[in-house]
């Protein structure tokens, strides 16, 4: 097998804990994904990417960085990928899905910090993610209370650029945005040493938008039934999306869809016809965190959207690529990143307004709305939610959870009995 | 009482060699997927080629076929259920 140690080694990873998760890693994704039946063959490559997670990715990113290139770490579907890449630059994902980073993140962190957090904090102390030795500097923003001092201690470790995101969307919020992206933009010329031309945004601005269109289509094949294509075969393409090269991804989720779409002229799907559709909305599902889908769709019903950061809220609404200026096209990027619609804004209505209309698009059967433990933000807005699909006739159950597997079967009893409650 | 299933799973010593066989058995159209490497096949991480029972036959003799695919063996292993509840 590949043998990356000299590489983990050279980035004075932990090896022997390193090599705990590199023992855990094929057992899950064994038991929740290689176990699907009928799976489209494009998943083969998401698959490789898997398998190869802390290899084949983070070797790209450290010949980059040979060459002088940097790389940036994000949080967040906040930052603005564009303004990385047209610099030279590489943006990669760095959210901890895994129980198994968390006690490292405990060492530092209050215990009532919500598990992304804590599995972020602790990938990056205990030296067993690649991803978190590589990046140059890390891309943090204010989108909750918890990140925001997490990134004091992180900047303890590594350089840390924190974007100030509004909370509210008024006028003079989405022009501070602006602002905050211009900041961005010169904390990365200086980084990379490189100058971004008009011209080579509007090529980067194309480049993610692409990206974004890819998504998209996968997303709309799940409109269909039978569904062609699992709720958590779409999570883990949305994962991969968040770190690897976009054009690839692009280009890999697009075959994807073209089997897809032979699938569905064929009337081939993964679930019976009429199992119960379920959209997922909540907090985000990073990187190997597959665990309420698994319970969904093992439980008798299927995951058709994601009303999440590892969903919709990753690709809808583009860029305007009519820009011909930098100012006029950060003024695009700025409203674009506004249009998406977070816990952290107040009010949040139109988070509201997205989920009822997903709903329609997607004939959804029943909401799931989970977030992770001590989220205040979306376990709060859970409230309004709820309320919304109440006067809409749409079933809700509202899940909170971390991840661990302790609670995996009292999960599964709350959610069989919603799916028996639907009675499709 | 269920009865086991058992998978094979293709090893290699690295993914260029792994990619190799997956697009050979593509052009074959023997069924296999790429997966990651289950700890009880390998000590190393990486990829491997999954393959079903009624495969594996099909699988040995394209290998035999085509000496140039480097493989570090063919590992059964037993199934296990969808229900088994594992984070990582």
């Amino acid at each position: 097998m590949a043998d990356y140690r000299k590489m983990w080694s050279d980035l004075e990873m932990d090896l022997e804990k390193h090599d705990l998760l590199c023992e855990a890693l094929p057992e899950a994704f064994g038991a929740i994904y290689m176990s699907q039946e009928n799976r489209p063959e494009g998943m083969d490559f998401f698959n490789f990417v898997v398998a190869e997670i802390h290899g084949v990715r983070p070797a790209e990113l450290v010949e980059h960085q040979k060459k002088g290139g940097k790389v940036f770490g994000t949080f967040c579907v906040y930052v603005p990928d564009e303004i990385i890449f047209a610099a030279g630059g590489i943006a990669t994902g760095l959210c901890g899905g895994s129980q198994f980073w968390v006690p490292g993140g405990e060492k530092v962190l209050p215990a009532n910090t919500c598990p992304l957090i804590k599995a972020s904090v602790g990938a990056r102390l205990d030296d067993t993610c690649p991803f978190f030795k590589i990046a140059d500097m890390y891309i943090g923003e204010t989108t909750c209370d918890g990140k925001k001092k997490a990134w004091e201690i992180l900047s303890q470790e590594v350089p840390i650029h924190v974007m100030d995101t509004p909370q509210m969307k008024r006028e003079k919020d989405i022009l501070a945005w602006e602002e905050e992206i211009r900041l961005l933009f010169k904390k990365v010329e200086d980084l990379t040493g490189n100058k971004v031309t008009p011209e080579i945004l509007a090529e980067n601005i194309k480049l993610i938008n692409e990206k974004r269109k890819a998504l998209a289509r996968l997303y709309s094949t799940r409109k269909n039934s039978p569904l062609p294509i699992s709720g958590k075969d779409v999570l883990l393409v949305t994962q991969i999306a968040f770190y690897d090269d976009p054009a690839r991804n692009a280009a890999m989720v697009h075959k994807l869809c073209d089997e897809l779409d032979a699938r569905i002229a064929k009337g081939e799907g993964v679930f019976p016809a009429d199992a119960p559709r379920i959209l997922v909305t909540g907090t985000p599902m990073a990187i190997p965190n597959w665990k309420l889908h698994h319970i969904i769709e093992t439980s008798g019903a299927a995951v058709v959207v994601e009303e999440l950061c590892t969903g919709t809220r990753y690709f809808e609404n583009l860029v305007e690529e009519n820009g011909k200026t930098l100012d006029e096209q950060i003024k695009a990027l700025a409203g674009r990143y506004m249009q998406t619609n977070c816990a952290c804004f107040t009010p949040n209505a139109e988070r509201i307004d997205d989920i009822l209309r997903l709903v329609k698009d997607y004939q959804v059967d029943g909401v799931i709305d989970c977030n992770l433990q001590f989220c205040g933000l979306y376990s709060t807005e859970a409230y309004l939610v709820q309320q919304a699909l109440k006067e809409a006739g749409v079933p809700y159950l509202h899940l909170e959870t971390d991840y661990s597997e302790q609670d995996m079967e009292q999960m599964r009893t709350r959610v069989q009995a919603f799916i028996e409650l639907i009675g499709k | 009482m269920t009865t086991a299933v058992y998978d094979y799973y293709v090893l290699f010593p690295n993914h260029q060699e792994g990619l190799r066989l997956y697009r050979k058995l593509k052009e074959n159209s023997i069924k296999c997927s790429i997966s990651p490497t289950p700890r009880e096949a390998s000590s190393f991480c990486g990829m491997s080629l999954l393959v079903s029972a009624e495969n594996v036959g099909a699988v040995k003799k394209v290998l035999a076929g085509d000496n140039s695919i480097q493989t570090e063996g063919i590992v059964k292993i037993k199934r296990r259920t969808a229900l088994w509840n594992k984070t990582c």
